[in-house]
C-alpha cells in the first residue's frame, strides 16, 4: 500500500490562507489504513480549520467527505456535487488522488494534504516500514524475499556493505540491516551459496529513471 | 430499543439472553444501562413500556434474567431486579395514554392479579375501555394475598396499580364472577370480550391421614389470613410442609408470629427445591430448620390436635424419565413433632364460578385449557390466561399471559394480525468464550442492604431496604451492555486491522474468506475501535450510547454559557463517578466555571470532540479519567494518555496553549482530588483565555 503522512498544519493553513469554503475530501483506501488519510483523519482536519479560522476570527466554512478511492474516475464523479461551492478542496489522498481530482475538476484549486512517502506497510499498530521501491525489475527471487533496493540505505545489490553493525544499519540504529537479514533468511533456506554470486549492475531505467511510466494491458483497452 | 445495525452482511441478530429469559421480554440490558449512565427517568420509560407492575416485579420477579446473566462466568450477576426496584421506587411517573377512547368496546376482566392487571395495561393502551372485577377489597391478586408484606409492601402495589388505573382502567371490587355477575351479564351489558384471570385461590392438600386433625392448615388460607389481618392461630411448634416460593413465604411468615420453632420439610434435596436460593438463605437465616428429602407419610395426633408429621426418607423426587414420582425407603419411618403443620404444596383452582358455562374446558388438574396462542377457550368472546391456565406459574410469566392476550383481543376485534415483535424468539448472544473470561474485569456485586436480623421477626416491614443511587448505578456498570456492544459497517470498513488489534478483550476477527472485520457478542463496550477506526466504519449498536456528543452540544444549549470565562467542560468517566461517600462536588468555583460531560468509559471518546468543545466556545478541557487499577475495562490509561498527548498536537497545531487542555487520572470523579485538580486548572488559564 501507499504510505503518507500528515503535512504539519501550518502549511495547511497557509495553503488555504483566503479561501472561504474549503472541502476536506479523504480517500477509503492506502492512506486509510496508513490513519492519515481516512473518516477520521477528515474529522479531525476539519475540526482543526475551524477552529484556526474561528480564534483568528477567519470566516471559514468546511465541508467533509470521502470517497472510495480518489484514484479512480468513478469514484470521484459524485464529488462534483459536493464541491460545486467550494473555492478549494484539501484532498489528503495519495499524490495519485490529488492529481486525479484536479485533472477531474481544473477549475478548483486543489491542495495536498499529505506528503506521500514511501509503498510499505504496517509491521504492528501505528509503525509503517517501506518495502517496496517500484524498480519495475523485481530482484526478491535472489534475495530471499527481502528487498535491498527499498531497504538498504544504499541501495546496494551485493551487500552487507562496512557499515553493517551488529544487524543494524550505520546510517541509523533503528534500521535493521536488510543484506544481514537476507543473509540470515537465505541461511534458514539453505541457499547460502547464492550469496556468492555476484550480481551485476542493475538496470535502473526500469524505474525512477524513465518517469513517467505507463503500463498497458491490450486485452483489456476498449475502443473509444 | 430499536438496536442500530448498519449494512452489514456478517450481522448476527443475537439477543442479550436477560431479555430472552423473562416472560414479558423486559429490555433488562436497556434499563441496567440507562441507570448506569444516571439516565433514571428514561431507564424507568424503558421498564414501564412492557412491565405494568415495575415495582412489585422489581422485588418477587423469580429473575429468570439474573440466572441467564453473562456476568455468571465471570463473577456474579447483574441484579436485574433489584434496578428495577430502584426504579420503580424513585422514578415512578404517570403514563400518558394518547389511545385512550379510541374504541368503543368494553373488555372485561376478572381478576386483579398480575395476568389481569398486565392485560388491562396493554388494553388500554390500545385504546380499550376496560373493567377490572375484583373478588376482594384491594388488587394484586396473588401478590397481595400470597406475597407477605416483608417482600412486597402493600403501598408498593397500590402504587403500581394506580399508574394502571390513571391510564383509564376501571377497577370493581367486591365483586365475584358467579355471585355478583355472570358471564351472561357481561355479555348484556355490552362487554365484546372476556379474560378470565382469576389465578389460583386454593391451596393443594395431602389426602393423608390426620389431615382433618386440629393445626392442619393450608399454606395459601394462612398467608391470607395474615396478610389481610396481620395475625393468624398458630401453636408454638409450626412445621411447613413442601419446598417452594409459597413454603418459604409460609415459614418467615410464621417466624414473624413468634412461634417457639419453625420447620420446613419436602421432598427435594436442598438442590432440587423449587424456588431461588436467595429465597430459601432468607427462611434459614432468619431461623427456619429444613428437612429437605423427606416425604410426608401421616400426620400424627392426640385429641384430635396435631403432635407431629410421620416422614419416610426420599430415594428420589423425580424417575428417570424426569417426572414427578418420589420414591421412599421403605422402613425408614420417623416423627417430625410440631403442633401446627401449614401445608404449602402448592395452589389448586376454585372453578365454582364456571357453572352452566360446559363449553369451557377444564383439565383434570383444574386449569382452564386456553389455545396457547390466542387464549382463547372455544368460546368466542372468551380469553383465560395467568394461574389458572399455566397451573403454577410466576409473576412474569402471568403477565406475558395477560400481554398476549391484550394483543389476542385486539387482533380479533379489529381483525388485524398486530405482532409484538419482541416476542420473535432470536438466538442469544453465547456464552463468553473461556479464553476471554479473564480479560474482563471482575467487578463486586454491590450488596442489597437489609434490616438487621433482631429486628426482622418483630415487624412485617420489608426486609430489602433498597438501593441507594450510588449503589444502584455502581451494580448497574456491572453490566456487559450484551448484545448492544459495536458493530462494523461492511461498506465502510477497509479491513485495516486496527480494531482487531486494539480491542483489549481480543473480540474482533477478520474471518477467512472476508476483507473485513467481524466483532461478535463479546464485545464490552469500551469503544477503543470505534474511536481509532480510520474508516469511522464501527458503531454502537445502542442508541443509549453517543460517546459524549450530545451532551456536549446540550451545554452549550444554555444561553447564560458565554459569560462563563474560564469555562471549563469536564469529561468524565462516569464508572468512576458514583462511589459511595464521595465527596459532593459543590465548590462554587466549580459549579460556576465547570461544565460536566460524563461518558461510560472515556476510551470511546473521539480527540475531534475536544476540539469541538473549543469550537463551540469553552476555554479548557479536562479530561478526568480513572487510574487502571480502577479501570472497568482494565487498561484503557495508556490509550488516554496517547489521546492526551495527540490531542494536544492538533490544538498546538492551531495555537491553543497546552495548559487548555489537561489529562488526568484521578480515583474518583467526584472526591478531593478532582476538586483540587479543577481548582488549579482554572488559575492556570485564567489569565491565558
Amino acid at each position: 500500500m501507499i504510505v503518507a503522512s500528515s503535512k504539519p498544519f501550518q502549511e495547511i493553513k497557509q495553503m488555504l490562507a483566503g479561501f472561504k469554503k474549503v472541502c476536506v475530501l479523504g480517500c477509503g483506501s492506502c492512506v486509510t489504513i496508513c490513519h492519515t488519510g481516512g473518516e477520521k483523519q477528515v474529522t479531525e482536519l476539519a475540526a482543526q480549520l475551524r477552529l484556526s479560522a474561528q480564534l483568528e476570527g477567519r470566516q471559514l466554512e468546511v465541508i467533509e467527505d470521502s470517497t472510495l478511492r480518489q484514484c479512480e474516475w468513478e469514484f470521484i464523479d459524485d464529488i462534483k456535487e459536493v464541491i460545486k461551492d467550494c473555492d478549494a478542496v484539501l484532498s489528503i489522498a495519495c499524490g495519485v488522488g490529488v492529481q486525479y481530482m484536479a485533472e477531474k475538476f481544473p477549475k478548483t484549486r486543489m491542495f495536498p494534504g499529505l506528503n506521500t512517502t514511501f509503498m510499505g506497510g504496517p509491521t504492528e499498530q501505528g509503525v509503517f516500514w517501506e518495502r517496496c521501491a517500484g524498480c519495475g525489475n523485481c530482484i526478491l527471487a535472489t534475495t530471499g524475499g527481502l528487498c535491498p533496493v527499498s531497504r538498504c540505505a544504499k541501495g546496494l545489490m551485493n551487500g552487507p556493505c562496512g557499515g553493517s553493525q551488529k544487524g543494524k544499519c550505520e546510517v541509523s540504529q533503528e534500521t535493521p540491516c536488510v543484506w544481514n537479514q537476507i543473509y540470515d533468511q537465505l541461511d534458514t533456506q539453505q541457499l547460502l551459496a547464492t550469496m556468492e554470486t555476484i550480481v551485476p549492475p542493475k538496470d535502473w531505467t526500469t524505474g525512477m529513471e524513465n518517469h513517467p511510466r505507463k503500463m498497458v494491458l491490450e486485452h483489456l483497452v476498449m475502443k473509444k | 430499543m430499536q438496536i442500530n445495525h448498519p449494512q452489514s452482511k456478517s450481522y448476527v441478530n443475537e439477543e442479550a439472553p436477560c431479555i430472552l429469559a423473562c416472560p414479558i421480554r423486559q429490555d433488562a440490558r436497556d434499563y441496567v444501562q440507562l441507570i448506569a449512565r444516571g439516565r433514571f427517568d428514561e431507564a424507568f420509560q424503558v421498564v414501564r413500556e412492557r412491565n405494568s407492575l415495575p415495582s412489585a416485579c422489581g422485588r418477587i420477579c423469580t429473575h429468570p434474567c439474573e440466572t441467564k446473566c453473562r456476568r455468571n462466568s465471570t463473577d456474579k450477576p447483574v441484579a436485574i431486579a433489584w434496578l428495577k426496584r430502584f426504579l420503580g421506587d424513585n422514578y415512578s411517573k404517570e403514563q400518558k395514554n394518547p389511545s385512550a377512547g379510541k374504541y368503543s368496546e368494553k373488555i372485561a376482566i376478572i381478576g386483579a392479579g398480575p395476568a389481569g392487571l398486565a392485560a388491562a395495561n396493554d388494553l388500554a393502551l390500545l385504546g380499550y375501555p376496560c373493567a377490572i372485577f375484583e373478588s376482594s377489597p384491594t388488587p394484586g391478586g396473588m401478590i397481595r394475598m400470597g406475597v407477605p408484606a416483608y417482600r412486597l409492601p402493600r403501598d408498593v402495589i397500590d402504587r403500581d396499580v394506580e399508574f394502571i388505573k390513571k391510564l383509564g382502567v376501571e377497577i370493581k371490587y367486591n365483586t365475584t364472577l358467579g355471585v355478583d355477575f355472570t358471564f351472561e351479564s357481561l355479555k348484556k351489558e355490552g362487554y365484546a370480550a372476556v379474560f378470565i384471570a382469576v389465578g389460583l385461590q386454593d391451596s393443594r392438600t395431602l389426602n393423608i391421614e390426620g389431615a382433618q386433625l386440629e393445626g392442619v392448615l393450608k399454606g395459601i388460607a394462612f398467608l391470607h389470613e395474615v396478610n389481610t389481618t396481620g395475625k393468624a392461630k398458630i401453636g408454638k411448634n409450626v412445621l411447613v410442609i413442601g419446598g417452594g416460593a409459597v413454603a418459604m413465604d409460609c415459614a418467615r411468615t410464621a417466624l414473624r408470629l413468634k412461634p417457639e420453632k419453625v420447620s420446613v420439610a419436602c421432598l427435594e434435596s436442598r438442590k432440587e427445591m423449587p424456588t431461588t436460593d436467595f429465597e430459601i438463605e432468607e427462611a434459614v437465616h432468619e431461623g427456619t430448620i429444613l428437612h429437605n428429602s423427606v416425604g410426608p407419610k401421616r400426620i400424627v395426633g392426640r385429641d384430635g390436635k396435631v403432635t407431629g408429621l410421620e416422614i419416610l426418607k426420599v430415594k428420589y423426587v423425580f424417575d428417570e424419565q424426569k417426572r414427578f414420582n418420589p420414591a421412599f425407603y421403605e422402613g425408614s419411618e420417623s416423627v417430625l413433632e410440631a403442633d401446627t403443620i401449614i401445608m404449602a404444596i402448592g395452589q389448586a383452582s376454585n372453578l365454582t364460578f364456571l357453572k352452566g358455562q360446559e363449553n369451557i374446558k377444564v383439565t383434570r388438574g383444574g386449569t382452564i385449557i386456553a389455545n396457547p396462542q390466542t387464549f382463547n377457550v372455544d368460546v368466542p368472546g372468551i380469553y383465560a390466561g395467568g394461574d389458572i391456565v399455566l397451573g403454577r406459574g410466576t409473576m412474569t410469566e402471568s403477565m406475558a399471559h395477560g400481554k398476549k392476550v391484550a394483543i389476542a383481543i385486539h387482533n380479533t376485534l379489529r381483525g388485524v394480525t398486530v405482532k409484538d415483535e419482541k416476542w420473535i424468539d432470536k438466538p442469544a448472544v453465547p456464552d463468553i468464550e473461556t479464553a476471554k473470561i479473564g480479560l474482563i474485569k471482575k467487578e463486586e456485586k454491590v450488596e442489597m442492604p437489609v434490616m438487621a436480623s433482631e429486628h426482622r421477626l418483630n415487624t412485617f416491614d420489608e426486609v430489602e431496604l433498597g438501593f441507594t443511587l450510588e449503589a444502584a448505578v455502581k451494580e448497574a456498570q456491572r453490566c456487559m451492555n450484551c448484545g448492544a456492544g459495536a458493530i462494523v459497517d461492511d461498506n465502510l470498513c477497509v479491513g485495516c486491522v486496527t480494531c482487531v488489534r486494539v480491542c483489549p478483550f481480543d473480540v474482533p476477527s477478520i474471518k477467512r474468506g472476508s476483507t473485513t472485520a467481524y466483532i461478535d457478542g463479546d464485545c464490552q463496550s469500551c469503544g477503543l475501535c470505534i474511536v481509532e477506526c480510520p474508516a469511522k466504519a464501527i458503531t454502537f449498536k445502542t442508541p443509549y450510547e453517543d460517546r459524549g456528543k450530545d451532551a456536549l452540544e446540550a451545554v452549550f444549549k444554555d444561553k447564560h454559557i458565554r459569560g462563563i470565562k474560564p469555562l471549563v467542560i469536564n469529561f468524565y468517566c462516569q464508572y468512576g463517578a458514583y462511589n459511595e461517600g464521595s465527596q459532593a462536588n459543590t465548590a462554587e468555583l466549580l459549579v460556576f466555571h465547570y461544565r460536566r460531560v460524563g461518558v461510560l468509559g472515556l476510551g470511546k471518546v473521539d480527540p475531534s470532540l475536544y476540539l469541538r468543545a473549543f469550537e463551540l466556545g469553552a476555554h479548557s478541557v479536562l479530561v478526568t479519567a480513572c487510574k487502571d487499577s480502577t479501570c472497568h475495562f482494565c487498561k484503557e490509561q495508556e490509550w488516554i494518555e496517547k489521546r492526551a498527548k495527540y490531542t494536544t498536537q492538533l490544538l498546538a497545531g492551531v495555537g491553543i496553549d497546552a495548559r487548555r487542555f489537561q489529562t488526568h487520572f484521578v480515583s474518583s470523579q467526584n472526591g478531593k482530588e478532582i476538586i483540587e485538580i479543577a481548582f488549579k486548572m482554572v488559575e492556570d488559564v485564567r489569565d491565558i483565555v
